[in-house]
């Protein structure tokens, strides 16, 4: 017992976090340090993220192994759909717009008492770990992420919804002058905010994770900085970016890309290669950077731990 | 009939080099070329086949609408050379095609099989597929021989190229996800060029006021698209789709760039003599050799 705990705990950090990634690591760490001592802070990290000392996080020995190589960070961080920065996945650098300070997140709806917390008061009620989780995007291609963050869970407790709450819905920024994707124009037609929810026994499993973090350090803004969700089970379009609203609601959330196309994007959109999306099959995925295409599994391979969360809803479209 | 049996991208039928075919030729290559040379070095991101299928796509698309532009040039520009290069533009965009399909098969390890089902089951890939089976077989009519052969039914033919470009740009739409403005775009300039046919049929004189009125014409059937596109197939509001194209300080929305290319192709008949007059003062011999 005692072996293979210590296994565990020594086999990640080699396992998971790329050589280039540990070094930098270092390289933050002692940046920051000399900024302490100095009394000034680098160039460019003074008007960055104050929680920068909060990473890297201790690992969550459960999720230490995503049972695949970590993806190169530069791949996820320069491969992204953000639609509030453009439509291509190349949106990293238009991205470099996102105001990550002060960000504050609105809890409301069904709860004792409505609250308004910033980020940073946020972190510090929380205790962040790291987790390795597996991501599959509904354009059948996948990741694998060490993201930094705390479970769901623990936000639920802090707003402490009412009985009345059946779902929670998230909200993403809308703000035209920061984001090119949602100015006048044809993209600025679209439905925004950027809107997702799941259900409050989602909300409330262990697996259903808040992200701040990823590589050790605070989640890239290409990523949705500065304080996401990721929900491994489900396709990425689920797991909205950059929050700041979290309501508890009792009616059933209609997301960002369910309002676009129903008929291509539901409210479950469990990962299922089973069911094809209406244009492609979701049998097979391509893992970013490596060339490789896998086989991709019922709950993205997570099933053991949330089918029991779909008992009794098979009449929903689950898969979609 | 002298036909000559070698016909090289860079001569024109009577063998002499061709300063337009010359420069075409390596004009279409370049694509291609660029995206071979960026697999190469592995420098197109995460999925580099999947990136380098869609761009070269984007090509197709472009060079198939680009051969349906020569015709009408010819008639606007009153050049008749220009039907030097239509051939190798339409050989170019079923190549571009190919390359496409090709590696769409690559994308998916090779698996014949599941490409097979997957062009049977998704109805996007059965119109793109439609489409390549329908320029191969213009690809392969398109030798002197061919023409030959098929004499009067090799026009009859060659004129599904109009149903192959219609389904191309609808496998270009559906293949979009929100973001249709590419699609829009090149639709616009389709029809732009269906529109300049119409006129033609109609018997107009290739005027540069018809040519103008043709350019609005194209360019609100563009916006036209784009909003119903939007009001069938998505749930954003069309209407707030047709007014985008108002928010100017925001980029052009494909409806005015077809209709500032089809003003700009309307002025052209004025610009022509102006260049043909300063060519003969020039090189008076070379003009008159070519004519």
């Amino acid at each position: 017992m005692l072996i293979k705990r210590r296994y565990g705990w020594e086999i990640p950090e080699h396992k998971v976090t790329p050589e280039a990634l540990f070094l930098n690591r270092r390289t933050v760490l002692s940046g920051l340090a000399g900024a302490a001592l100095t009394g000034i802070a680098g160039p460019a990290r003074a008007e960055g993220d104050p929680s920068q000392g909060l990473y890297p996080a201790p690992v969550n020995p459960a999720y230490k192994d995503a049972g695949r190589a970590v993806t190169d960070e530069k791949y996820n961080t320069n491969y992204n759909n953000f639609y509030e920065f453009g439509t291509s996945k190349g949106i990293a650098a238009e991205a470099e717009n996102l105001k990550i300070r002060p960000w504050e997140i609105a809890v409301d709806g069904e709860v004792d008492k409505p609250f308004v917390i910033g980020i940073d008061d946020l972190l510090k009620k929380v205790t962040l770990e790291e987790r390795v989780y597996r991501h599959r995007c509904v354009e059948a291609w996948s990741m694998v992420v060490p993201w930094t963050g705390f479970p769901l869970k623990k936000l639920v407790e802090l707003a402490s919804p009412t009985a009345d709450a059946k779902y929670v819905r998230f909200e993403t920024f809308n703000n035209p002058e920061m984001a090119s994707g949602q100015q006048p124009g044809l993209f600025g037609t679209m439905p925004w905010p950027y809107v997702e929810g799941l259900t409050m026994a989602e909300a409330m499993h262990d697996l259903t994770f808040v992200v701040t973090g990823a590589y050790g350090k605070p989640v890239a803004k290409s990523m949705g900085a500065p304080i996401r969700i990721h929900m491994p089970w489900k396709y990425g379009f689920k797991s909205i970016k950059s929050i700041i609203k979290v309501s508890f609601v009792k009616e059933r959330p209609i997301g960002f890309w369910e309002q676009l196309q129903s008929s291509e994007y539901g409210f479950w959109a469990n990962v299922n290669p089973q069911v094809p999306h209406p244009r492609w099959s979701q049998a097979s995925e391509q893992v970013l950077g490596t060339g490789e295409r896998i086989d991709t599994q019922l709950y993205n391979g997570y099933g053991e731990f949330v089918a029991s969360l779909y008992q009794g809803l098979e009449n929903e479209k689950l898969y979609m | 009939m002298q036909i000559r049996t070698l016909l090289s991208p860079w001569t024109d039928r009577a063998g002499r080099f061709s300063f337009l075919k010359t420069t075409v030729f390596v004009l279409v290559l370049l694509p291609a070329l660029y995206y071979a040379v960026k697999l190469g070095q592995n420098d197109l991101g995460p999925l580099p086949y999947k990136e380098a299928l869609h761009r070269i796509g984007d090509w197709t698309v472009r060079f198939l609408v680009v051969t349906l532009a020569l015709t009408p040039l010819q008639r606007i520009l009153m050049w008749p050379k220009l039907a030097v290069i239509r051939r190798m533009l339409g050989v170019t965009a079923f190549t571009y095609a190919l390359i496409h399909f090709s590696l769409y098969v690559v994308n998916e390890k090779l698996d014949l099989v599941f490409v097979a089902t997957e062009i049977v089951k998704r109805v996007y890939l059965t119109i793109g597929f439609t489409a390549l089976i329908g320029l191969s077989l213009l690809a392969a009519t398109s030798t002197d021989a061919a023409l030959r052969k098929l004499g009067r039914n090799w026009k009859r033919l060659h004129m599904i190229v109009y149903g192959i470009a219609v389904l191309a740009l609808l496998h270009y739409f559906m293949q979009s996800k929100i973001d249709v403005s590419q699609a829009t775009l090149w639709s616009g300039f389709f029809l732009l060029l269906m529109i300049y046919r119409l006129a033609v049929k109609w018997r107009l004189a290739l005027t540069p006021l018809t040519l103008a009125g043709c350019a609005v014409a194209a360019g609100l059937a563009t916006a036209l698209i784009e909003f119903a596109w939007y009001g069938i197939a998505t749930g954003v509001d069309p209407v707030r789709v047709l007014k985008a194209n108002l928010a100017f300080a925001y980029g052009l929305r494909p409806a005015w760039i077809v209709l500032i290319v089809g003003l700009i192709a309307a002025l052209l008949p004025w610009i022509k003599p102006v260049y043909a007059a300063a060519t003969t003062r020039l090189s008076p011999a070379r003009n008159a050799a070519t004519r």
